[in-house]
């Protein structure tokens, strides 16, 4: 951890961390990344019925922008790259919400070659909905967990990643091949 | 085109006559539009088998080394190419590969059926008839290693360069074994042998 970064747990800001805790639990932006078919799962969690506007939480079309990324699906090893290349894209902190049972072990592919089996490995999740697929209602269980967990402090996927960078590079690079990142993620991004 | 009562009546007795009067031999084309294509098809190309499976499915058996020459001529009335699709028939040792057809005039989707071996598997292109066809081609390339003779662009396509070298749909493909040395030991559910549930 080199001194070239802003500190949350600086001691000017400690006093007001119930604050922001608070401020982040009701303004979370999601990423408008949708994998595999819980996709289309968004269109009545964002729609007049389940309105997940009014918890402050918003479709975003900037990463950079971003608290929330949602994982709704299965996840391929092409499509995990581009999920890593976001995710750091994002600014601290930043949570993980995987839907379904894919994420977590594969589901219904879990003797296929072309789906990630454990997606715990290669970035850290916050909050996991098991289901095939998760009825909108317990995605709205989770995102009021991961509200839960946002204003306790337990929501710290953001910092295990930056603690154990070497280990989740490592899970990545042996599934990708090394160098994957200057082979693959150049050709989108030129500036990384 | 309209199918009249008539043509409909007459598509019925076909269809009843045809087994009483002869086992054998082939069953006669109805008097539909569908049944006159094949017929005009099969007049130009008598080495193929043509039938008629349902209104707008029409069917062809072609042997592999005349499938560029009947796709020119049928290409005529199919103005375009949906699909190639491959399948694998392991015990026999053979690649099927289906060329799916769609007539913009007349409204019939043709399969066009032609099996090849499965070691050395080779392909004329058909890129010249229908450009789409790349596609379709590096596609089949990627996932069942057949090689398209004068396809320019046959290489990694969509899958990581590791699963381009073992073509993974191929049916001996071992899916199981793959996940294990790749996503690890401690995912699988089953044994190897498949019978005893693990988790």
């Amino acid at each position: 951890m080199g001194g070239d970064f802003i500190s949350y747990e600086l001691k000017e800001f400690k006093l007001f961390e119930p604050l922001f805790r608070w401020a982040r639990k009701k303004s979370i932006w999601l990423v408008a990344f949708c994998t595999g078919c819980g996709g289309i799962e968004m269109p009545p969690l964002v729609t007049a019925r389940y309105d997940i506007e009014r918890f402050g939480m918003m479709p975003n079309p900037a990463p950079r922008m971003a608290d929330l990324f949602l994982i709704t699906g299965y996840v391929t090893p092409k499509t995990l790259k581009r999920i890593i290349i976001t995710y750091e894209l994002m600014p601290d902190p930043k949570y993980i919400l995987a839907h379904g049972s894919c994420p977590i072990n594969g589901g219904v592919y879990w003797d296929s070659y072309n789906v990630v089996k454990q997606l715990d490995k290669y970035i850290p999740i916050d909050v996991a909905i098991a289901g095939c697929m998760p009825r909108p209602e317990a995605v709205m269980d989770g995102i009021r967990e991961i509200m839960r967990k946002i204003e306790n402090g337990e929501a710290d996927g953001w910092r295990r990643y930056r603690e154990n960078y070497e280990w989740y590079r490592k899970n990545q690079d042996e599934l990708f091949g090394e160098g994957w990142r200057e082979r693959d993620a150049k050709r989108w991004l030129a500036w990384l | 085109m309209a199918v009249t009562d008539n043509e409909v009546k007459n598509k019925v007795e076909s269809t009843q006559k045809a087994p009483q009067d002869t086992q054998n031999a082939k069953p006669e084309l109805p008097n539909t539009k569908e049944g006159r294509l094949v017929k005009e098809l099969l007049e130009k190309a008598p080495y193929a088998e043509g039938s008629v499976r349902r209104e707008k499915r029409i069917e062809f058996r072609v042997p592999a080394e005349r499938i560029h020459e009947f796709l020119e001529i049928a290409s005529e009335k199919f103005e375009m190419l949906m699909q190639i699709s491959v399948v694998d028939w392991l015990k026999e040792g053979e690649f099927e590969l289906v060329y799916q057809l769609w007539s913009v005039s007349e409204s019939v989707h043709a399969f066009v059926k032609t099996r090849i071996s499965r070691e050395n598997a080779k392909m004329p292109t058909v890129m010249d008839i229908w450009p789409v066809a790349e596609t379709y081609e590096r596609e089949a390339h990627e996932f069942f290693g057949i090689i398209f003779e004068g396809n320019p662009r046959l290489g990694p396509f969509i899958l990581e360069p590791r699963e381009y070298e073992k073509h993974p749909l191929r049916k001996d493909f071992n899916t199981l074994s793959y996940v294990k040395t790749i996503y690890g030991e401690d995912f699988d559910r089953y044994d190897e042998s498949k019978t005893n549930y693990v988790i």
